[in-house]
């Protein structure tokens, strides 16, 4: 117990404490055990559920369909966390390097965090449109055909930029502050030991920063998988040939296309399972690198 | 083998004047001691000496090379910092060879030699393999020595290195340096705001004061002889008393006490501005300086002859080794320095004699010192006179 008391009684505090455990009951435990449930039965509008055990599982494991979404999510995360991680870093430097103008450069590189998912969706259709994209020409001229509403290649790598663009401000506003932290005195100690710029970011810098550095994978882990709904469906609904269709898309549509809210849900309790299962790896692996000063 | 030369350095960071042009030659081999109340511009002058400020003006020459615009790396300096700057995330031996293996310039046989040398001059072999928050602070500031040795840098550049450290490891490390200097003989530079460090560190000690040398001297040179107010005051603890005087024919009239200024009589006397004798004109103020060792009770010495002064204890301080008064000579304050286990209470009235070789004048308005009653050339035979005297 603390030694000081901030409330005059456990009523105040309770009542307090209510509107969150409120929310969080109604919102997120509730649905999550009922999801956990429905996951066991086959149901969708207008019959009844009916309990069929382990098949919507079974069903699972044994979809070729649904195994190749698996791979994509993962591999999808694994290119939107390095990608995030490596370009906001690199971009974090040049913003702590420049003398003038910092805080310029760092709104500017803010701002698409700013935005909603979808508008950011929107944004980033306008700019590689294969027919009207600002950057499609430019593109072109390198000898590439952009072609991302047929290539299925072409349309992971448009959404993963997508998704990278929009998590980079947050990105960097954590890595700003943790890369201010470090001492001037080790950075001038290297640059009186004519240390160069870039074997100074990632020899003394990124080690010093790995704890928020982890902070961000863990997080950009989360969003790579939950939070890149809105580009899937506003840039290439899954397609083509299911080459976008990462699991949080698929089981949207799985419940709200096809109403099969049995299925859904058991794919919902799988995405848990697999972003716990990467989680735990996440932790057991950078708790070994991590330096937390001292 | 390296000399650096100054030449009306200066650096402002915006309206601020941190060095106010300053001139100041380092020679080849020299324990320099750069010593100065906080915000008086001694580390500024530092960094730019490593480069890690540019300057606003005025040059930094290096064994005849302009360096002023030249980076840091190619200035082949190594710089010692207070909080040590060890990379916490490297072990002790990488600290000390991720610089020389970063820069290229090495082959790895040297550096492990190097490596092997710098631990034993500093004794840090079983340190090479810890992580410095496995380190005390004096082992960190070891390390971060050996550091600035291995790559045989023209200077060592060290601020404020021993500030961070407990008082009694402070003085351990003082001697080792000291030690580390003679057996190295590379030029260093030291800037420190600790008047004790500056004087048994420094070969030659520069006070500076508000982005300007005050005076640039040997340690009891500056003590004995200092050129200004400020000097006077800063160096030596406790600080000099400062009385508010009027010279007239060659003596020093206060409220409460009129002594003779020895060698006045001659028209005399500035040899620590070294602006040669100068008559000390009558009727002119003054600040008559004389430091608290310098005065003592009249009956610690019954055999001393000349003026005594009366003076009423305020506070008693007994430091052990002496007691501390702190006395009003009329309605100037003043420390005396007595002998301990003496028994003055506050209230007490004393009477004081003073050494008439360790008087000093300044100028009231402008500080600077015009006379010394002991000449500089003259200090040996007159400081042995004054020893028999006792």
């Amino acid at each position: 117990m603390s030694t000081r008391e901030i409330f005059d009684s456990r009523i105040e505090s309770a009542l307090l404490l209510l509107p969150t455990l409120l929310v969080s009951v109604v919102f997120l435990y509730y649905p999550t055990a009922l999801a956990f449930r429905t996951s066991f039965f086959d149901s969708s509008f207008g019959r009844a559920e009916v309990f069929v055990g382990l098949e919507n599982y079974v069903g699972l494991v044994t979809s070729s369909g649904y195994h190749r979404s698996i791979v994509i999510s993962v591999v999808f995360a694994a290119v939107v966390v390095v990608g995030v991680v490596v370009v906001s870093l690199y971009l974090t430097f040049l913003i702590h390097e420049v003398d003038t103008g910092q805080g310029l450069y760092l709104i500017s590189v803010i701002w698409p965090y700013a935005l909603p998912p979808a508008v950011g969706a929107l944004v980033f259709l306008f700019i590689t449109h294969p027919t009207l994209g600002v950057l499609t020409g430019p593109i072109e001229s390198l000898g590439v055909e952009v072609d991302w509403f047929n290539n299925g290649s072409q349309a992971f790598v448009v959404v993963a930029l997508a998704a990278i663009w929009k998590q980079i401000g947050y990105n960097v506003i954590f890595m700003i502050a943790a890369m201010n932290n470090v001492p001037d005195t080790l950075t001038e100690t290297a640059e009186l030991d004519g240390v160069g710029g870039l074997r100074r970011l990632v020899s003394v810098y990124v080690p010093i920063m790995t704890p928020t550095i982890f902070f961000l994978v863990v997080i950009n882990t989360i969003y790579a998988f939950f939070g890149t709904f809105a580009f899937v469906d506003l840039l290439t609904s899954g397609g083509p040939s299911n080459a976008t269709n990462i699991l949080i898309f698929n089981l949207y549509q799985e419940g709200f296309s096809f109403f099969n809210f049995g299925v859904a849900s058991a794919k919902s309790v799988v995405l848990f399972v697999v972003v716990g299962v990467l989680m735990f790896v996440q932790f057991r692996i950078t708790d070994r690198y991590s330096y937390y000063g001292g | 083998m390296t000399t650096v030369t100054l030449h009306d350095l200066r650096k402002e960071f915006d309206d601020v004047v941190a060095v106010n042009g300053i001139d100041l030659e380092i020679v080849d081999g020299e324990f320099l001691v750069i010593v100065g109340p906080s915000g008086c511009g001694k580390s500024t002058t530092l960094r730019l000496l490593a480069g890690l400020e540019d300057a606003t003006g005025g040059e930094i020459v290096m064994d005849g090379r302009d360096v002023t615009a030249v980076e840091p790396k190619d200035r082949n300096v190594a710089m010692v910092f207070q909080n040590y700057a060890l990379y916490p995330h490297m072990t002790g031996r990488r600290n000390i060879t991720f610089g020389m293996k970063s820069s290229g310039d090495f082959t790895d046989e040297a550096i492990d030699r190097r490596v092997g040398e710098a631990a034993e001059t500093l004794d840090i072999a079983d340190l090479l393999d810890r992580k410095p928050q496995a380190m005390s602070g004096g082992e960190r500031q070891r390390v971060a020595l050996g550091r600035a040795i291995v790559r045989d840098p023209d200077a060592f550049l060290m601020d404020e290195p021993l500030s961070n450290l407990d008082a009694k490891l402070r003085i351990q490390m003082r001697a080792e340096l000291a030690q580390l200097h003679t057996s190295l003989g590379t030029t260093t530079v030291y800037v420190t705001h600790d008047q004790t460090e500056a004087m048994t560190l420094g070969e030659r000690v520069v006070v500076m004061n508000d982005g300007r040398i005050m005076q640039v001297d040997e340690p009891q040179t500056l003590y004995d002889f200092p050129a200004n107010r400020f000097v006077a005051e800063f160096i030596g603890d406790p600080a000099m008393n400062m009385l508010p005087v009027d010279i007239e024919n060659g003596t020093a009239v206060h409220d409460a006490f009129a002594i003779p200024l020895p060698n006045a009589d001659g028209g005399l006397r500035n040899g620590a501005n070294g602006d040669g004798d100068v008559p000390i004109r009558d009727g002119r103020r003054a600040v008559l300086g004389v430091r608290p060792e310098d005065l003592y009770l009249a009956t610690e010495r019954p055999d001393a002859s000349g003026e005594t002064l009366a003076a009423t204890v305020d506070v008693t301080e007994p430091l052990g080794d002496s007691l501390l008064l702190h006395c009003s000579i009329g309605e100037s304050p003043c420390k005396i320095q007595a002998k301990p286990r003496s028994d003055i209470r506050p209230g007490d009235t004393v009477s004081i004699a003073y050494d008439p070789a360790r008087l000093h004048c300044f100028d009231p308005e402008s500080g600077d010192a015009f006379y010394h009653s002991e000449s500089d050339a003259s200090s040996e035979s007159v400081a042995a006179a004054a020893d028999q005297g006792r």
